[in-house]
């Protein structure tokens, strides 16, 4: 496709402030192409660049080293004096400023605001610019009469409109909207959205959508783009990224949109961004939940790695820690056959947690210790990070895989003592020195915030309680730092605040150390609460797979149409 | 309403006032200058108290006086031996004029230096502006006219020495004589503008640099805007706002300045007439004074409020709806 096809083309483009010390990257190296009449979604954090992207487009920066081209229709606008910068501006690319009060200029008319880009570009006679005002503010909802009042007159809502009105005054061929519904109560929010989507449809302007609300982005847009640390880390068709993300941040600022996850409780990306430019190698290491050494060494490009998708990403993506492919298991019992698993399969990718729900007897269990290598299976095989599983090396190693018993009390050992039960894993892997391995056990035990004092380190099995059991449980299986956790039931003998209390502390130190866990349960209650994905298991199969808030909102099969009904049936 | 009472509250205070301080009128009226001691029989002060209607109860010379007030009787000069208001009424203009000369001048250069100086901003020409503006502000006004006074009168003879208008001078033509006014008032109006120009500046320096610095004029380029435009209707219209308020607030500090510069120039306004009041203990004349400075000082707060009103319309607005 050659240039001249897009209306806007930016290539590599990096923007610096440099009247702040050390100077600040805010745009590194970002590279876009929009069509005419294309939507781009532009998401990220605050602070990663979104809205300095914005401003470089328009030529608006002060004091900062522009590097690259933004190319508007062949012509390259950086460098460009501010003379002809100022014949592309508004009548070519108009910007939907983020709403404050400020934003409008307090002693000037609302009409004369709107108007004064007409007379500007077009040279238009008072009364002509007088009623295309009057139309302007008519499409944007908004009744004539406002034009005689000032911006301190209106609501955030109205004013969200006035700006609208203001950027499509001269009719844009590009219009950038920088997060026009923040401070807006929802229903405002959503008349904005379908506003600027009916406008967009009528007048057919490109549309660059800078929004942190991943709603919004989702109605408006047909691309997207995530942006950390000013370069772009994900790029791709917006349905297919949002429901399936491949960089862990997309992911992790899906995690933390509440308009996505409806139930599930929220949990936001862990640590600070890193000042921009100041990081050689990927941006996102630091805060990765499968980052490795070598990811600080150089800076992932972005590759494609399917169809209209993009991601910088040394691993290519979020990376798939677990797989099984056609799992079948029967058990005979006297006479009877019982097929217990029927050719499952499943994939679990790092960070995140998959709830495998169903009734009981669906096979869940025993599908669990196959994955975990506890049991062989009939047919099928699984593989942990890409390499097959046989025997027990995918358990017997640190970063590896782990499973937390349904019951508590046959997986600790009564007859041992609350630190040899911990420490017990490294030493059959004969990990480093018994004080190593000693000091490593005690940090699990902190983790799942169990006392760490001689007399409680001494003390038998036999003589904790169920939930402090439990805990136990949890923290042998955390002293290897797995990457993928497979919890069985773990929480249902327990009672309702016993398991509260656990289950949110599992699911914190998810966040925090971000492994994947396979959660194993018939409580749908709980799945909801913290699944990312769910599998629903029936007789043996998985009848239907997705994102959890898919599955919880619109399931499809029979089986978990039912499933649902009757786990919810009894909520007011 | 909220003036007819402050002057209300002002006139009480200009009545009572004289009345609370120590000391017998009569003492000065009779003495001759430096002799104080000469004394009234009792026959000659029952005389004056009686011509001056001192004997009547107070509430009585309260309401007298306020009657005279509204008449515009401000009582009579002791010294002159005219009615107060007369004196006052020949001398005001000349004050007004220097005053008015000097604010308008010393807000407008100001208000184009500090501009300037915040366009050009840690440029040169704003270090320069700064660093010589900041140093004339500090200097007194009336020492600026004396020192004006001395090179330009007495030293260069470019400007008359003192009074306002040449005396005994024939025209030929009305601008003749506006060219002596002016030619007289040029070096008082100079030293008290350049007394205030420093302050100018720097208000609207930085009341300039703010606004320049705003969400609404990122949002005047972004619109692809004449510079003009940006500059004049978008940036100064703000910038303007603190610089009205400042003007009419300082306007009773500007009177006061312009005593003292009047003194030194010899110039025949109000504040000229207030040092020869005060010297010979003219106390009708001095109260007279007193009140038409507070009521024009009012009257000019009065004046900004309007000004203030038209240029924000978030002033005085409480019948629209409010931003939420």
């Amino acid at each position: 496709m050659t240039a001249e096809q897009y209306l806007l083309e930016i290539k590599n483009l990096s923007i610096t402030y440099h009247a702040v010390h050390p100077p600040v990257k805010a745009v590194d190296g970002v590279s876009l192409q929009l069509r005419k009449g294309e939507s781009l979604g532009i998401i990220g954090e605050s602070g990663c660049g979104k809205s300095t992207l914005a401003l470089g487009i328009m030529g608006l920066l002060k004091q900062v080293g522009v590097e690259g081209e933004i190319i508007y229709r062949g012509q390259n606008l950086v460098g460009l004096p501010e003379k002809r910068l100022r014949n592309y501006r508004w009548k070519d690319m108009a910007m939907v400023f983020q709403n404050s009060l400020e934003v409008l200029n307090p002693v000037l008319s609302i009409g004369e605001q709107i108007g004064e880009p007409l007379r500007a570009h077009y040279n238009l006679s008072p009364l002509e610019i007088d009623q295309k005002v009057v139309k302007l503010l008519e499409m944007a909802g908004l009744e004539p009469e406002w034009r005689h009042c000032y911006p301190h007159q209106l609501s955030g809502g109205m004013r969200q409109r006035v700006l609208l009105a203001m950027a499509l005054s001269c009719d844009p061929e590009l219009l950038i909207v920088d997060e026009p519904t923040t401070s807006l109560d929802p229903a405002s929010k959503n008349e904005v959205l379908q506003l600027l989507q009916k406008l967009q449809k009528k007048s057919g302007f490109a549309m660059i959508l800078i929004s942190h609300d991943l709603g919004a982005v989702k109605k408006l847009t047909s691309r997207v783009m995530t942006l950390y640390c000013g370069r772009v880390v994900e790029l791709g068709i917006t349905s297919e990224v949002l429901k399936n993300p491949l960089h862990c941040y997309t992911r992790g600022l899906l995690n933390s949109s509440p308009n996505f996850f409806r139930y599930k409780d929220l949990w936001g990306i862990g640590g600070e961004p890193p000042p921009g430019g100041s990081i050689e190698g990927c941006a996102f290491y630091p805060r990765c939940c499968q980052g490795e050494e070598s990811c600080r060494q150089a800076r992932p490009p972005l590759r494609y790695v399917a169809l209209e998708r993009m991601v910088a990403c040394h691993k290519g993506g979020i990376e798939t820690f677990l797989r099984a492919e056609g799992i079948r298991k029967k058990y005979i019992l006297k006479e009877r056959e019982i097929e217990a698993v029927k050719g499952v399969s499943l994939e679990i990718k790092s960070g995140e947690v998959v709830a495998l729900v169903g009734e009981s007897g669906s096979g869940k269990s025993t599908l669990a210790h196959i994955l975990a290598g506890v049991l062989p299976a009939d047919a099928g095989q699984v593989f942990f990070k890409n390499k097959k599983v046989e025997g027990r090396w995918a358990t017997k190693m640190v970063g590896g895989m782990q499973i937390i018993f349904q019951d508590p009390f046959s997986a600790t050992s009564h007859r041992l003592k609350v630190l040899e039960v911990v420490r017990e894993p490294l030493d059959i892997i004969k990990w480093g020195k018994r004080d190593e391995r000693e000091e490593e056990a005690m940090k699990a035990l902190q983790k799942v915030q169990l006392p760490v004092s001689p007399e409680f380190l001494n003390r038998y099995c036999y003589a904790l309680s169920g939930g402090q059991r439990q805990r136990l449980a949890i923290a042998r299986a955390l002293v290897t730092k797995p990457k993928l956790l497979i919890a069985d039931e773990v929480t249902s003998m327990l009672d309702p605040s016993t398991q509260a209390n656990l289950l949110r502390e599992l699911k914190a130190l998810q966040n925090r150390h971000g492994f994947a866990m396979l959660y194993i349960t018939h409580d749908l209650h709980l799945a909801r609460k913290i699944a990312d994905k769910v599998y629903v298991m029936y007789r043996g199969e998985i009848v239907e797979t997705g994102v959890s808030f898919e599955i919880f909102e619109n399931p499809e099969h029979v089986y978990t149409k039912r499933l649902l009904r009757e786990a919810f049936r009894d909520l007011v | 309403m909220e003036y007819l009472f402050t002057i209300w509250v002002l006139v009480t205070l200009n009545f009572f006032l004289p009345r609370a301080m120590p000391g017998d009128p009569f003492l000065y009226l009779s003495a001759d200058e430096g002799q104080e001691v000469a004394r009234f029989s009792e026959e000659q002060r029952q005389y004056y108290l009686e011509y001056y209607g001192l004997d009547r109860p107070v509430a009585g010379q309260y309401l007298s006086y306020l009657a005279d007030l509204l008449r515009g009787d401000l009582g009579y000069s002791l010294y002159y031996n005219e009615p107060v208001s007369a004196i006052i009424l020949r001398r005001l203009p000349w004050t007004t004029f220097l005053v008015m000369a000097a604010v308008l001048l010393s807000t407008v250069s100001g208000t184009i230096l500090g501009s300037l100086s915040a366009w050009y901003r840690e440029k040169l020409l704003d270090k320069l502006l700064f660093f010589h503006l900041i140093l004339l502000s500090e200097v007194p006004a009336f020492l600026l006219g004396l020192v004006l006074l001395f090179t330009f009168a007495a030293g260069l003879g470019l400007f008359p020495l003192s009074g306002a208008i040449t005396h005994f001078a024939s025209y030929s033509s009305w601008w003749e004589k506006l060219l002596d006014i002016l030619h007289h008032a040029f070096l008082p109006v100079m030293a008290l503008t350049i007394a205030r120009l420093g302050g100018m500046y720097l208000l609207s320096r930085n009341s300039m640099t703010t606004v320049l610095e705003k969400d609404y004029l990122r949002t005047a380029w972004a619109k692809g805007l004449p510079q003009k435009r940006i500059i004049f209707r978008h940036a100064l219209r703000n910038a303007l706002l603190p610089i009205v308020t400042r003007v009419f607030l300082s306007l009773g500090s500007l009177v006061g300045g312009a005593i003292l510069v009047e003194n030194v120039f010899a110039y025949p306004g109000l504040g000229h007439l207030m040092r020869e009041a005060v010297m010979v203990h003219d106390y009708p004349l001095v109260q007279g004074i007193f009140l038409v400075v507070t009521i024009c000082v009012l009257l000019a707060n009065f004046l900004a409020d309007l000004v203030y009103r038209k240029l924000d319309p978030r002033i005085g607005d409480y019948s629209g709806i409010r931003g939420g």
